[in-house]
């Protein structure tokens, strides 16, 4: 049996000093006395309702009013509390955590769904074996420099062309990328993604090696023109500025064919979409989130770039991406419409709880099996990192009653529980199905214990999961990484997602590796030059929820001033 | 060949013992407190007492149904023979040893009653069934050990509670103030189940003490009866689990 009780004894419970600051009583006291407080407790509810009334007196129609809240008893029946985002100390209302009234979290969003990756190899072969044209770095450099014209949406072949405001598109800009080091030296740095910067040794060495020589651009579409249109207007938007760069860089006819195989290759051939598209039943083209696959967020969140040896850590930032991306904004908003995913979301990434739970299972892994990616991917393992991670976490909600009240919801506590118990399994093997299969231990280990789960959505993915968590034939499933929000059972169940992407990730970043599935998008998200931080999501998140991100595509250049 | 007889749920420890009462149709739940008939449906908020029940179809009786093989052979509830309509219950139970969960409750649903649909959520349970028969299962609900009167609570909407610490008076949190503790110690419902002001206070007696609490509960707490102590009911998840795991798609997997 489990080592359990004893165990957990010398561990430092790393939620309780946020428990403190939300209740402001005892977290282990089972009795609440700040009751009865009403919206007057929250400065953020203060201030909606103070905007619903000015918002009415404008427009002659009623807004906000929040007493209307079940006939007039308003919230804040019992404490509204503050939320930490996890590892930052800072705190914020619930309410600034949803990504309306979050602008690192749109920008977070934006910023993925305005990028696509198109290999210029494909049209340099054209160039020379076609047309006979020499490529060389200078040649290259001088491409990059009119793309970076182009590509806001400005004209470079056409005279007496309309273009946008640079000052609106100021975010859109285009790098490159290489495995081949000698090339990479004579790229100017200003349009570099420099691979042995940014890396560590290691890591950079597996990403060379993945990429080869060949070469790749990182686009980046305005995101004024992502909001406007949609995700799949980027490698359309790319394509049509790459080719115009073509045009102009080498001096080509506008009209010769070998312009529609720039085009093709931009738009298809050698374009790489963050997101496929989606069956009609869900409607959506390239680059929107419903067809992002877990191992690709395992890519473009970069913690692992920065915290290599301290991969619970670095997948703790993946579910913090995947829940924000796939909870709250596709199943939340494109899906479902309405507010209450936040409320699930936030709970894995704010007041150090899945932190707590997964780096307790960090140090079983390291007393029981010697170190992180040590133990055998067996059924044994699973089962037992599973059942004493989620006996942890739950024994936790016990124990600190304070705990059980902030997740408050059966979905929050079993999300969080076993996302806690799945990455534990991911560290401890270096595999994503072990890690998966610890996942649905959990939960019906949990509902057995507390004779209670999540909502109806649990009752269905989460109790036949077991059965689908080693299945890897397309027609029955995939490895973890491959698998997304259109995997069938997933495609309703809101507390799952993100969490799915950081057991995925957490097996690879176990064993080292530099990527999860794709070289080339780790590479991409890499660069500094991005408006959002992909390797300190929940840092972006706080800077967002206390109104200190700056985020693109603003349109005060065009509209009269407040 | 030996008679099969009915397990209901694997265990060793006193959790597993009482879900396996609460399911176990054979078992007679021990009457705690009266709740008068008129009383149930005031909580319900369905119908005035007295009122006729509103029905959606005729008396199975009267309606000349054609011969078939499944009609025969089951027996409608005195509801649906009287062609009512459907309505529904729903509960909240604290965390805190409330004498039952959203899990045990359907479960002793599907074991003791017929003609119902029960679904299960972490802080609530709904039963909805013919309205005859929803206040019978409501008040037998309400009568039995499965209730605990400050711990359990009938809550329509707005149901958050089961989770949260629980008020001075030890009654559990409701945003609505379903129920207040009287005087006399008593717990009374003062609005019905969606929050509707009662014309009377209805008692619902008095909350359980904690020893009893401890004992009757259906969930495993590290402060009460802890599911590492019951290595039978941990082993036997584990093996559905893996069975799951291995037998899908017979996958061959290192042992």
């Amino acid at each position: 049996m489990p080592v359990g009780e004893d165990f957990a004894l010398d561990y430092e419970r790393r939620f309780v000093k946020a428990m403190k600051r939300k209740f402001e009583e005892d977290p282990k006291d089972k009795i609440q006395t700040h009751i009865g407080m009403g919206i007057e407790q929250s400065e953020r509810k203060k201030e909606f309702r103070d905007a619903g009334k000015k918002i009415a007196e404008e427009r002659g129609i009623s807004g906000y009013d929040p007493m209307l809240h079940l006939g007039g008893i308003p919230l804040g029946q019992r404490v509204l509390m503050p939320y930490k985002l996890s590892t930052t100390d800072s705190y914020c209302e619930g309410d600034d955590l949803h990504f309306v009234n979050n602008a690192a979290m749109q920008q977070f969003w934006d910023d993925i769904r305005r990028t696509t990756i198109v290999g210029l190899d494909m049209a340099h072969s054209v160039l020379e074996r076609r047309l006979g044209k020499e490529v060389t770095p200078e040649t290259i450099n001088e491409y990059l420099h009119m793309l970076n014209h182009a590509m806001p949406g400005a004209a470079v072949v056409q005279e007496h062309m309309v273009e946008t405001n640079p000052g609106l598109v100021d975010d859109c800009y285009v790098k490159i990328f290489t495995g081949d080091d000698e090339l990479a030296d004579e790229i100017d740095d200003q349009y570099l993604i420099d691979i042995n910067k940014l890396f560590t040794e290691d890591h950079a060495k597996q990403l060379k090696e993945a990429i080869g020589k060949s070469l790749w651009q990182a686009v980046h579409i305005p995101t004024i023109v992502c909001r406007t249109c949609d995700g799949a207007t980027t490698k359309r938007w790319s394509a049509m500025q790459i080719s115009m760069a073509m045009i102009d860089a080498y001096h080509l006819c506008a009209g010769e064919a070998a312009i529609s195989d720039f085009a093709y290759a931009s738009k298809h051939a050698a374009a790489i979409d963050m997101a496929s598209f989606l069956p009609a039943r869900r409607a959506r083209g390239e680059n929107e989130p419903g067809g992002l696959q877990f191992g690709l967020l395992g890519d473009i969140v970069q913690a692992n770039r920065i915290y290599p040896d301290d991969p619970a850590r670095a997948s703790l930032e993946v579910v913090a991406a995947g829940v924000m991306l796939y909870d709250q904004i596709w199943l939340g908003s494109y899906m479902s419409g309405g507010v209450g995913f936040t409320q699930y979301s936030t709970a894995a990434y704010t007041d150090d709880i899945l932190d707590d739970y997964t780096y307790y299972g960090v140090d079983y892994i390291n007393k029981k099996y010697g170190g992180i990616g040590k133990a055998p991917a067996t059924m044994d393992t699973v089962i037992d990192v599973g059942t004493e991670v989620t006996l942890y976490a739950m024994e936790q909600l016990d124990s600190y009653p304070t705990l059980m009240e902030d997740h408050f919801g059966g979905s929050q506590r079993c999300g969080v529980g076993a996302a806690g118990t799945a990455i534990s399994c991911s560290l401890a093997t270096g595999h994503a199905q072990a890690g998966l299969n610890g996942w649905y231990l959990h939960m019906i280990l949990h509902k057995e214990k507390h004779g209670r789960l999540g909502f109806y959505g649990y009752d269905l993915q989460d109790q036949c999961g077991s059965a689908n968590s080693f299945s890897i034939r397309g027609d029955e499933g995939a490895p973890l990484e491959l698998r997304g929000p259109n995997y069938p059972n997933y495609a309703m169940n809101v507390g799952h997602m993100g969490e799915y992407a950081g057991i995925s990730a957490a097996a690879h970043y176990a064993l080292g590796d530099a990527y999860v599935l794709n070289p080339l998008v780790k590479v991409a998200f890499a660069d500094p030059s991005l408006k959002f931080d992909y390797s300190k999501v929940r840092k972006e998140y706080a800077k967002g929820a206390l109104r200190e991100f700056s985020p693109a595509g603003e349109r005060s250049l065009i509209i009269p001033a407040k | 060949m030996a008679e099969y007889k009915t397990q209901y749920y694997p265990g060793v420890g006193k959790v597993a013992e009482n879900r396996r009462n609460f399911m176990n149709p054979e078992y007679e739940l021990e009457k705690q407190r009266e709740v008068s008939d008129e009383d149930v449906a005031l909580i319900l908020g369905h119908r005035a007492p007295g009122e006729a029940y509103k029905s959606v179809h005729p008396p199975l009786e009267e309606m000349e149904e054609p011969d078939c093989a499944i009609r025969e052979l089951v027996e409608p509830t005195e509801g649906a023979k009287a062609g009512d309509r459907i309505r529904y219950a729903q509960f909240t139970d604290s965390v805190y040893f409330a004498p039952s969960t959203p899990y045990v409750r359907a479960w002793m649903m599907h074991n003791r009653y017929r003609g119902i649909d029960t679904g299960t959520l972490s802080g609530r349970w709904i039963v909805e069934a013919r309205e005859r028969d929803v206040e019978k299962i409501a008040s037998d609900l309400l009568k039995t050990e499965v209730y605990d009167p400050a711990l359990s609570s009938m809550r329509g909407a707005t149901v958050h509670g089961h989770s949260l610490r629980l008020l001075e008076n030890g009654l559990m949190f409701d945003m609505l103030s379903r129920t207040e503790l009287g005087e006399d110690g008593n717990v009374y419902y003062v609005k019905n189940q969606i929050g509707e002001p009662l014309d009377k206070k209805i008692s619902v007696g008095k909350p359980l003490p904690e020893e009893v609490r401890k004992e009757k509960t259906t969930s495993h707490r590290v402060d009460g009866y802890k599911m590492r102590d019951d290595e039978e009911l941990l082993k036997f998840v584990q093996r559905i689990h893996k069975l799951r795991a291995m037998a899908a798609y017979q996958l061959k997997i290192e042992e």
